[in-house]
């Protein structure tokens, strides 16, 4: 009997090992330990907050008061208000120029900076100089350069007798002064992303290419162009979700004026809560940014995902 | 105008007040927890740790002022009391106390705005003093009527005034002489009429406005002219509102001319962030200005000071705007007795005028009429002399709610986008559905 049992478990296929070795255990463990604090701090101000959102977008909770449950009123508040309408559209417009103009203006300067210019590091230090600068204090430089009185954009245009303008005042002009600033701050880590993939392109690719006799516009964009790709893909949509978050700028330099002109979705979530006290709507609105934000996301990683 | 010598009453303000008060607490209230009462209180058994949120006392000299000068005032009196103080903006205001109303920790005593009051008093954020035998009858001894009405609710007095700050018409009157001027306009058409004349053009570049109104919030200018068109914000229980009746399309109709058909300004000609304002350096020959442009002009050209000269806006009626800083107790501050010694030292005599001093503003209590820095600041006097023609914004308990739509629908009426009457119309639409909510 036992000699038969004996037979019959050497026949039988081999038993999946679950248990792994005293040591892997104790590496898992504090594997386990170690990412304990980012697991708590994202559950405490990470994964409660967004549900609370949700929740709040259905209330009409003011701070001050007991949240009420209204359900669906906020959303179609939201579709309904005009403000909130003209605040999405400017967003739209801002994300859509701001995006792509700084991401060709950091490319370039990425390409031309890892060219061995000389005062190299000078050079990446200045352009990414906004970037870790605080943006009010990068506002407040703008607020005066352009200021319609004593403003460097107006003398400079007055050299060349063009006539100055009412920059952050002018409704036609203010979007547009904003979506400049926002361009400008946002080259440096565009800049900083593309140098270090420009750094990982194959010498290799440029030495056969002059060989071919290709000219240098010819090698930006047959090599340049497409080994930075992925590159350019993960900058795209980090910008789209840092350009629909745009709120500091425009807190400095217009709150959203003149009349409404440049007012931002993130904006109009902070005049809800702040200025309103209607954290329900606030929160509704949060919703709607986080929709947009989500779908701008999956169709970025959708194309990358096609890119691989 | 009001007879300043009819506010000489020799009254001890609110060290007075706060005397009557007591005994009016006293003698309704015999529960000492909330009674608030210090009347039978030794300050050596006043203790607790209580937290301030200002949006006065700003910057490096306010806080040296607060905590060098006055508090340690405060301290010899009440040794056990222990202060911790929070300075804010009142453009960050809302934002602090919104997030101290979330978080449960509300500051034991908050200065706060004219308009913000009811606000806070109607969701139980704020202290009513009228418990505590702070009544509207005893503040009126110390305070004009409107002022006192700036700081209740519902018959409940729920902030003590400190200072105020008006919107007043200022005219360079060295600029209006040249032009033959002898007085500043006494009607809109003046207005209208010397604004043009003494508006400066260069080919098509303004080089001086003839009135300057954009340098200041586009909601208290309207406000302004509101009130000196004879409108008011709202109907008289605060259930609807009145700014969209013909006073305020009148009222808005002129600021849009002023800007577009007469042109004695043009948008962004004169903006908030420029150093000096256009009536110190000339830009502008006359202007709607804060009371405290007279400190301004004492720090940058002093002997301007000479040539200014303040006025009414006239319409129907004159009309002046004032807001306010108050101070204001939490309704659940766990030191009461504690918040309600501070606030009465912060809203005492001497106090008050240090804070005033530091500001520029308009002391609110009466006795304070006749100090050496009121009689030194001309703008002060005669806002003072003319608080019987001011009018506060605010009314509702939505009033925060509602207020921050103004200047997005003024602007758009400027910028020509609407006419004033659309502009009003939409903002009223906006204004009754928050009615309607709240």
């Amino acid at each position: 009997m036992a000699t038969t049992e004996k037979l019959a478990r050497a026949d039988a296929p081999p038993r999946k090992m679950n248990k792994t070795s005293p040591a892997e255990r104790k590496l898992r463990r504090t594997g386990w330990w170690m990412v304990t604090p980012s697991l708590i701090h994202i559950g405490i101000f990470t994964t409660i907050p967004v549900i609370a959102t949700f929740v709040l977008g259905f209330t009409d909770y003011n701070v001050l008061g007991s949240p009420n449950w209204i359900w669906f009123d906020n959303y179609v508040e939201i579709f309904q208000d005009p403000v909130f309408r003209k605040a999405t559209w400017n967003t739209i417009v801002y994300t859509f120029w701001t995006v792509p103009v700084s991401m060709a203006i950091a490319l370039v300067i990425a390409v031309a900076l890892n060219t061995g210019l000389k005062l190299q590091k000078w050079y990446r230090t200045a352009f990414f100089l906004p970037q870790v600068t605080a943006t009010v204090a990068i506002a407040m430089v703008w607020l005066w350069i352009f200021n319609p009185q004593q403003g460097l954009l107006n003398a400079f245009l007055g050299l060349f007798g063009i006539p100055g303008q009412a920059w952050l005042v002018d409704p036609e002009w203010a979007l547009w002064s904003v979506i400049l600033v926002g361009a400008w701050q946002g080259i440096g880590i565009k800049m900083l992303i593309y140098i270090a993939s420009l750094q990982n392109v194959d010498e290799s690719l440029y030495e056969a290419a002059s060989m071919d006799g290709a000219s240098t516009v010819r090698k930006f964009f047959a090599i340049t162009v497409p080994m930075l790709k992925p590159a350019t893909f993960f900058v795209l949509v980090i910008s789209i979700i840092n350009a629909f978050q745009v709120f500091d700028q425009i807190y400095v330099l217009t709150n959203g004026g003149p009349a409404n002109a440049t007012t931002m979705m993130t904006y109009e979530v902070y005049r809800a809560a702040f200025e309103k006290f209607r954290m329900g709507l606030a929160s509704a609105q949060s919703v709607v940014l986080f929709a947009f934000l989500l779908v701008m996301t999956l169709a970025g990683r959708r194309v990358t995902r096609e890119d691989d | 105008m009001i007879d300043t010598r009819h506010l000489r009453r020799p009254l001890a303000g609110i060290a007075s007040l706060a005397a009557a008060s007591l005994v009016l607490a006293a003698c309704s209230s015999g529960d000492s927890d909330t009674s608030g009462s210090l009347e039978d209180v030794d300050p050596d058994e006043v203790s607790g740790e209580i937290s301030l949120l200002t949006p006065i006392f700003e910057g490096t000299e306010g806080q040296k002022l607060l905590e060098d000068e006055l508090l340690p005032q405060f301290y010899a009196e009440y040794p056990n009391v222990k202060v911790s103080v929070d300075y804010t903006t009142y453009g960050n205001l809302n934002e602090k106390l919104t997030t101290a109303a979330v978080s449960g920790q509300v500051p034991d005593v908050m200065l706060m705005g004219v308009g913000w009051i009811e606000g806070f008093a109607a969701k139980d954020f704020l202290a009513d003093m009228s418990d505590l035998g702070l009544t509207q009858d005893v503040l009126l001894e110390s305070y004009e009527p409107t002022i006192v009405e700036a700081g209740m609710y519902d018959g409940g007095v729920y902030g003590v005034p400190i200072m105020l700050d008006t919107r007043i018409g200022i005219a360079r009157m060295d600029i209006l002489e040249e032009a033959g001027y002898d007085a500043p306009p006494a009607t809109w058409d003046e207005l209208i009429e010397m604004s043009e004349a003494l508006t400066v053009r260069n080919g098509g570049t303004l080089e001086r406005a003839g009135f300057d109104l954009l340098s200041n919030d586009s909601r208290q200018v309207f406000e302004t002219f509101l009130f000196s068109a004879g409108g008011a914000l709202f109907n008289e229980d605060n259930t609807a509102p009145a700014f969209n009746e013909q006073p305020g399309i009148d009222a808005l109709t002129l600021m849009t001319e002023l800007i577009n058909t007469y042109k004695v300004e043009d948008i962004g000609f004169a903006s908030t962030d420029q150093a000096v304002h256009p009536l110190i350096n000339g830009r502008a020959a006359m202007g709607l200005s804060h009371n405290n442009l007279w400190t301004q002009a004492e720090d940058v050209d002093p002997e301007i000071l000479q040539h200014m000269e303040p006025f009414l806006i006239t319409g129907e009626q004159p009309g002046m705007f004032f807001g306010g800083t108050f101070a204001t107790r939490s309704a659940n501050s766990s030191s009461p007795e504690a918040a309600q010694a501070f606030l009465e030292f912060l809203t005492s005599p001497d106090i008050a005028l240090a804070a005033n001093e530091q500001r520029g503003n308009v002391p609110a209590l009466k006795e304070l009429l006749e100090t050496e820095y009121v009689e030194s600041n001309r703008f002060v006097q005669f806002s003072l002399e003319n608080l019987e023609y001011a009018q506060r914004e605010g009314g509702p308990a939505s009033w925060l709610e509602v207020r921050g739509d103004f200047a997005p629908a003024i602007e758009s009426a400027l910028l020509q986008q609407k006419t004033p009457e659309e502009a009003l119309n939409d903002l009223a639409a906006l204004v009754e559905s928050t009615l309607a909510r709240s």
